[in-house]
């Protein structure tokens, strides 16, 4: 009887819901969104939070429906879009689609961009839907979970991430390692927040506020992609845009079908990584690649042009965005800078996330998840019609990009804190990553280090704190155990790999 | 000398000229650009702001801008505004933070760097717990804190900042100060570790609990202003039950030293009517703060006795340079 009188209720909100997301004035808003938020989130240097930011002052006069669809279709708008420059240019948009330059770039060298493109937002529709779907039907449970996820937990998890960048190290386990703990010290300038102290400021109070983590994706990633296209020898130029092929050709479905089952646990991947609060995307989206690789039958060909080195991150990454919403309705806690934006627009409309939600707001909240999924249709059908478009970016002559991908970078580099250090420090570590490219250093653990830095150390010292200095609590809790045995397995198929590589090179 | 260079130089000397002599006109139409307001903090900081310059661009005939500075504790946006020219377009929406950024090291200037020029809201910290420790009020928190063993686990949002000064004005002011231990976390998670009962005790702002409170999984046993908070109207304040503690964040505008009185007075008369409106009155219910104009003079006043308390609060818990 329990049972009949809920789904009533829950029909009742659901069809609540649809009212007032399905009015034009919605729909138009989340369209609005999904497209500012494609456009930031695929020009290189402009980021989504930013386009967030801007978005927010439009929605306090709006309904709370329309105005959560204006932040979400952004927000989802965003995530998607930052596939779009990390595979035509190998300059990811957002921080979560830095795992998707490693084959998403290669696929475009090959001719391959718009397939790469089609089928990172068919695999990011994918993902997004199906987190929501997951979370639809077990907040409650799951947020049950999350809370157990304390400063302990989130440290072997975030320390299992990391171990991730053994399968990223290229020709060399020892540079891959450098690159990590040289994005590790990056992060630790600036202001700590636990002690509240200066680190590495020299007394400068411009250091104060550190190294931005979106300053440092965009110099890592564009200025090098910048100096290579300006030194570039003419002759090798024209050759160049030979290999570059434009056709504009979507994924067969046989293609999707045959990597469903990847798709799914990439899916579930996300929607798990994104409901623990403050794990955030791209823990999921480099875990996803990394777990592909890794199960592939022909591990060899990642990082050369392999579509599941696409789909893994793709898939993940959107899939966060349905799991990170239920730290933020259910606890009232944003992942990372965008989601803090959209918990703000919830905030102003009366909207206050936490248990209580679900009781007072069961109509706005089932219009949110209705909002959600025409965000991703809207994506979905601009993409579509997008990559046409974006796919002739790569016409350009390259040194023409290359100019105006520096600008963008440096204007977006301003925006993002209203500061002109941050143009400079986008410059200089711009620079310092164009020499470790030269010395074949590989650039994606850096930005693995860089992302799960501060949290990997806050963590760990709040843990520290809370046993009062006692080390037991990172071998008596089982989550624990179970993220560090999965960290040790990972390094351990690593080492194992690189010596049979190593006999097998001294064999030939 | 090039025929460029005079003709530069007398260009100059005219425009400087007709500077001078419109000078009181122009200072009488102030505003006449868009005014610059920077934002230290993100979160509820950077939520009231936007509202707030949008009222404020209606009543001035001009923009407000709100612009984020974050970064440094609010140290990035105050050197920003210092380094500015005092003349009524850059102004800072400021917060407790000038002092707690000056007495921590982190910039050579203090408040007298800045004139005021209003309040406008204040945030009230609560002190909540774990329901299942049935305490309900202050006394039973004592009590049950003193009869503990260990240490009570109370979490901040980081050392030196303003939870951390709060928690720490309450506990001393109880006479619990060597019985608490501090935790630092991220904003915003304090509410989830009470819940998972990691720690005991925790200050943040009413509108973080109040949803917990309505599912009866915490309590709040206290605010530490002088007034009770609307949205957890019931819990009483701590001076109510007998604990003498005032503290209470405030946010208002202020502009460089120097900047003339007629643009702070006009800024002051946008801040009052916007305050006074029906959407800042609505929107601070749905945020968790209170709206609280406060003129320049009584606000500089503010400024001056809430320096002196935390410059001392800093320096007793040894966070100050």
């Amino acid at each position: 009887m329990a049972l009949g009188s809920t789904s009533d209720r829950s029909l009742d909100l659901f069809l609540q819901a649809l009212s007032l997301a399905l009015t034009p004035m919605a729909i138009g808003a989340i369209g609005l969104g999904a497209l500012v938020g494609l456009i930031f989130g695929s020009t290189p240097g402009l980021t989504f939070t930013v386009a967030l930011a801007l978005a927010l002052p439009m929605t306090f006069s709006m309904d709370p429906v329309p105005a959560m669809g204006l932040l979400l279709g952004t927000y989802i708008g965003g995530m998607t879009g930052g596939s779009v420059s990390a595979i035509l240019l190998g300059i990811p948009g957002t921080p979560s689609a830095a795992a998707t330059v490693l084959d998403g770039h290669p696929m475009t060298k090959q001719g391959e961009a718009s397939i790469a493109l089609g089928t990172a937002v068919i695999v990011s529709v994918f993902g997004g839907i199906f987190s929501l779907a997951v979370m639809v039907v077990s907040v409650d449970l799951v947020s049950k979970l999350a809370i157990g996820f304390g400063p302990a937990e989130i440290f072997a998890l975030v320390l299992f991430g990391m171990s991730t960048i053994c399968g990223l190290c290229g020709d060399s386990l020892l540079k891959g390692l450098i690159a990590g703990v040289l994005g590790l010290m990056v992060m630790t300038i600036g202001i700590d927040t636990i002690e509240g102290v200066p680190r590495m400021t020299f007394g400068s109070v411009n250091m104060l506020q550190g190294v931005n983590l979106l300053v440092a994706l965009i110099g890592v990633f564009a200025i090098p992609f910048v100096i290579e296209a300006l030194s570039e020898d003419k002759n090798a130029h024209s050759q160049n845009t030979r290999v570059i092929r434009v056709k504009v050709e979507l994924p067969k479905i046989r293609l999707l079908i045959r990597n469903a089952w990847l798709m799914v646990r990439c899916s579930i991947l996300g929607t798990g990584i994104g409901a623990i609060p403050g794990a955030g995307g791209p823990i999921a989206s480099f875990l996803a690649y990394d777990h592909a690789k890794r199960f592939s039958k022909k591990p060899e060909r990642f990082g050369k042009g392999n579509i599941e080195g696409v789909i893994a991150p793709e898939t993940a990454n959107n899939a966060v965005t349905g799991g990170t919403l239920i730290p933020l309705l259910s606890l009232g806690i944003p992942g990372d800078p965008a989601t803090a934006i959209v918990l703000a627009g919830l905030m102003i409309h009366g909207i206050t996330p936490g248990p209580a939600l679900f009781m007072n707001y069961a109509s706005e909240v089932y219009g949110i998840y209705v909002a959600v999924v025409l965000a991703y249709i809207w994506v979905l059908g601009l993409q579509l019609v997008g990559i046409r478009i974006f796919v002739h970016v790569l016409k350009i002559p390259r040194e023409m990009l290359a100019l105006t991908v520096l600008v963008l970078c440096a204007v977006g580099a301003f925006s993002i804190r209203n500061s002109a250090f941050d143009i400079y420090a986008m410059g200089v570590i711009g620079v310092l990553a164009y020499f470790l490219i030269a010395l074949r250093v590989p650039i994606t653990p850096i930005i693995l280090g860089m992302v799960l830095g501060p949290t990997l150390e806050n963590e760990f010292r709040t843990a520290m704190m809370l046993s009062n200095g006692n080390i037991d609590v990172f071998y008596t809790s089982p989550t624990v155990l179970i993220f560090f045995t999965l960290a040790l397995l990972v390094i351990g198929l690593q080492l194992k790999s690189e010596l049979t590589r190593k006999t097998k090179h001294q064999d030939n | 000398m090039t025929f460029q260079t005079i003709f530069k130089n007398s260009l100059i000397a005219a425009i400087s000229s007709i500077v001078i002599a419109f000078g009181g006109a122009v200072q009488a139409e102030y505003p006449e650009k868009p005014v610059d307001m920077t934002v230290l903090f993100g979160g509820t900081a950077n939520t009231i702001a936007q509202l707030l310059s949008e009222l404020m661009s209606d009543e001035l005939g001009q923009p407000i801008v709100p612009v984020s500075r974050t970064g440094g504790g609010g140290a990035v946006g105050y050197s920003h505004v210092v380094g500015t020219a005092p003349d009524g377009y850059n102004i800072v929406w400021n917060s407790n933070s000038i002092s707690t950024t000056h007495h921590t090291g982190r910039v050579e200037f203090d408040y007298t760097a800045f004139t005021p020029i209003a309040r406008v809201s204040t945030e009230i910290p609560a002190l909540a717990v774990n329901a299942s420790t049935g305490w309900t009020n202050l006394d039973d928190f004592a009590s049950g804190v003193s009869a503990m063993d260990g240490k009570l686990k109370v979490g901040i949002s980081g050392k030196g900042s303003f939870t951390h000064l709060t928690s720490a004005a309450l506990f001393d002011a109880m006479g619990l100060a060597d019985k608490v231990a501090y935790i630092s976390y991220g904003k915003g998670k304090a509410p989830v570790e009470l819940l998972a009962g990691r720690i005991d005790a925790a200050i943040q702002w009413p509108g973080q609990f109040a949803s917990y409170v309505e599912s009866g999984d915490l309590n709040v046993l206290a605010v530490t202003g002088s007034e009770r908070v609307g949205v957890l109207s019931e819990v009483p304040t701590a001076q109510e039950q007998g604990v003498d503690v005032d503290i209470s964040m405030w946010r208002g505008l202020a502009a460089p030293a120097g900047t003339p009185i007629a643009a702070v007075e006009k800024l002051q008369a946008a801040a009052q009517a916007a305050v006074a409106s029906d959407a800042f009155q609505e929107a601070s219910k749905n945020i968790g703060f209170s709206p609280a104009f406060l003129n320049a003079t009584d606000f500089g006043t503010l400024i001056e006795s809430d320096d002196a308390f935390y410059g001392a609060l800093l320096q007793r818990l040894g966070l100050a340079k």
